[in-house]
């Protein structure tokens, strides 16, 4: 803060100085600002007055979750719980080590202010999980989200009593296993009560996105460091399929991934849908993380690994402790904006592979007989952008976070 | 050069007591251009050697062959009585035994002070977490920063940071350290703190060799001088000899340019 006191303008001041500057400035202003009122108020208009939206409400099982069975919709609850949980213990764990440290954020804010913060990161996923519920007409969905929440919040006390130890390396270790495993485990258990070739709905969306971020770091990180590579091979095998992969589009590949495999594989053997889709999103978005990384490779100094080497630290410690970890954060939005890019994308496998996914879903519910020639199409594609929106502005608002975090460009 | 020169050459390479560094006709290209032409040195334990000339003549390249951060092509470079050569072993095991400061300190900036100095003994000699720390913390005080310790290197002035990266490079308790131009990057009211924390060093009775321009410091600390120019050894001889009576044209020359 300055000390340096500027009276602050006046309201019309400030419309004066920036929106009628000029005579030009002025009819963009109203000319812009008409279109913003109008649209604003037929946007309102339309979500509160017009919009017809019991095709939501009477299909939300079908748009969240598609065909999953009724009596198997207590393995999402546990496999949500217990996410739940795992998301608790990672933050509070987090949390806890920033404490012990001394770089916490959150330590010297008071219970309302933690509150508020939270509320700005998670606000607008919350109010859109309690419209959803809001819609539903049974209990059930509630008692999840209640539990998942509860599961959350107890992850985190546990997770910050955790966090704020100092643990023997072993301890460290396991713990890190665990983590991991948890959600692999989440994942399994809701494939064993419906098999993943049945997965539709938002489900099928969020829960291969999430796959195809998980398995497409990795591989994309591998083929960075291929690319890199002295040997030749790897090196020419590594562009080679980077460039092959960029220079296709999505939408193409999931077609090909959707009637080629018939040609190598017996149908009986062939991957199911779902599989094909992940695999194919894993190996696209591979592509493009690995030249992502790239990036982030090139932009650290060559001075770090002459320093690491003069260290008589070996070439992988020097890559491993050194060069990547800088390189990675020099990159958090660009990859953050990848995996943005693979949800929103996800929508592209229903109709490149007939999977019920939500867009599609959002499709076919127009056509039911109750609803079927009304022009529904509009609420249903509403909702459908609604909801990427959500997930998407979320993500987008947690890596910036994240960067200023870990404090690129600033140190 | 002259045949006075020549013996006055020979004699002045031959260091003092037994050499822990040795280079016996060092040739390093960079494509076709010849950086360093047939140069031989050798370097006693506990010697100070300060190398100047004028950029481009070398200098650098010289003591990056002896790490292996370049790559000598011709000749032998021996250290402690273990040979440079591709066996990735032997570079290790030189690169261990071998301090290097650089100009622009190349400290790892993800890292705080005390994990960048703690980094190498954990990871390389694989001392447990306590004590790589208090060693740290030990070395923080030779150099004179210890309160610094928690801060990331982003968070210091440029004289603090080039005393952390020889406090790194001690950690290793290297039996030789090198230094690039290690004042060169730095404001001119920080150079004083640096060369301080070198002169200790100096005094201790670390091996040192000393790419500098700094010669107030070569005239104190060092035993030998070297220049470079073209990519060879012009003239070797002790400081005062170096400075009162240089005998090599071109040193003259360099000399009458900086003093």
């Amino acid at each position: 803060m300055t000390t340096v006191s500027v009276t602050k303008p006046s309201a019309l001041t400030w419309v004066r100085r920036n929106l009628f500057r000029t005579p030009l400035d002025a009819i963009l202003t109203i000319v812009f600002g008409s279109l913003a009122v109008y649209v604003g108020i037929r946007g309102l208009l339309f979500v509160f007055v017009n919009g017809r939206w019991e095709i939501i409400s009477v299909n939300l099982k079908l748009l969240m979750v598609g065909r999953w069975p009724a009596d198997e919709l207590i393995a999402i609850a546990v496999a949500l719980v217990i996410l739940g949980l795992w998301a608790g213990l990672i933050a509070g764990i987090i949390a806890g080590r920033q404490v012990r440290k001394g770089t916490s954020a959150i330590e010297g804010m008071t219970r309302l202010e933690r509150a508020s913060d939270l509320g700005r990161r998670f606000g607008l996923v919350i109010a859109t999980l309690l419209l959803l519920l809001s819609l539903t007409d049974t209990s059930g969905p509630w008692l999840m989200v209640l539990f998942t929440f509860v599961g959350g919040v107890v992850g985190r006390l546990i997770g910050g009593q955790i966090g704020v130890r100092s643990l023997p390396s072993w301890v460290s270790r396991l713990g890190i296993v665990v983590m991991v495993v948890i959600p692999v485990w989440a994942y399994l258990y809701m494939a064993s009560a419906v098999p993943l070739a049945d997965w539709e709905g938002f489900l099928f969306n969020l829960s291969s996105a999430a796959a195809g971020v998980v398995l497409s770091f990795p591989l994309g990180l591998l083929l960075a460091l291929g690319r890199r590579s002295k040997l030749k091979l790897l090196k020419g095998m590594s562009i080679a399929y980077i460039e092959a992969v960029r220079g296709a589009p999505l939408y193409v590949l999931l077609l090909l991934a959707n009637v080629s495999l018939e040609f190598f594989v017996p149908a009986a053997l062939a991957p199911s849908k779902v599989v094909r889709a992940i695999v194919t999103f894993t190996l696209f978005t591979a592509a493009y993380i690995a030249e992502i990384v790239r990036g982030g490779l090139q932009s650290v100094p060559l001075g770090q690994e002459e320093a690491a080497k003069a260290l008589g630290l070996s070439p992988t410690k020097q890559m491993r402790l050194i060069v990547l970890p800088q390189a990675l954060r020099n990159v958090i939005p660009a990859q953050i904006g990848q995996f943005i890019s693979l949800f929103k994308d996800t929508t592209l496998a229903g109709l490149a592979l007939g999977i019920l996914d939500l867009l599609n879903a959002a499709g076919a519910i127009t056509q039911q007989s109750d609803f079927r020639g009304q022009g529904l199409i509009i609420e249903t594609l509403v909702f459908v952008g609604f909801l990427f929106w959500v997930g998407s502005f979320t993500m987008s608002r947690e890596s910036q976070r994240l960067e200023r975090k870990l404090g690129v460009g600033t140190r | 050069m002259s045949e006075t020169s020549q013996s006055v050459f020979a004699d002045a390479t031959q260091s003092v007591g037994d050499a822990i560094i040795e280079l016996d006709h060092v040739d390093k290209f960079f494509g076709s251009f010849q950086a360093l032409k047939d140069i031989s040195l050798s370097v006693g334990r506990q010697e100070v050697v300060v190398v100047i000339g004028p950029s481009g003549s070398g200098k650098s390249t010289m003591i990056r062959c002896i790490n292996r951060l370049d790559e000598h092509d011709n000749g032998r470079i021996v250290v402690d009585g273990i040979e440079l050569s591709a066996d990735v072993k032997n570079i290790q095991e030189i690169r261990r035994e071998t301090g290097m400061v650089f100009q622009q300190f190349n400290l790892f900036p993800h890292l705080t002070v005390l994990d960048n100095i703690t980094l190498a003994p954990r990871q390389v000699r694989r001392m447990p977490k306590k004590k790589a720390e208090e060693w740290g913390m030990e070395l923080l005080e030779q150099v004179r920063i210890p309160e610094q310790a928690k801060k990331y290197p982003g968070q210091l002035s440029g004289g603090q940071q080039q005393r952390v990266a020889i406090a790194r490079s001690l950690a290793m308790k290297p039996k030789v350290m090198l230094f690039d131009e290690p004042t060169s990057a730095l404001d001119p009211e920080m150079i004083g703190e640096v060369l301080d924390t070198m002169k200790d060093l100096a005094k201790e009775g670390m091996t040192m060799i000393v790419v500098t321009h700094e010669m107030g410091f070569a005239r104190e600390v060092a035993d030998r001088v070297v220049f470079m120019a073209d990519g060879q050894i012009v003239e070797v001889g002790t400081p005062e000899h170096f400075f009162t009576s240089p005998e090599e044209d071109r040193t003259k020359l360099f000399l009458s340019q900086i003093l």
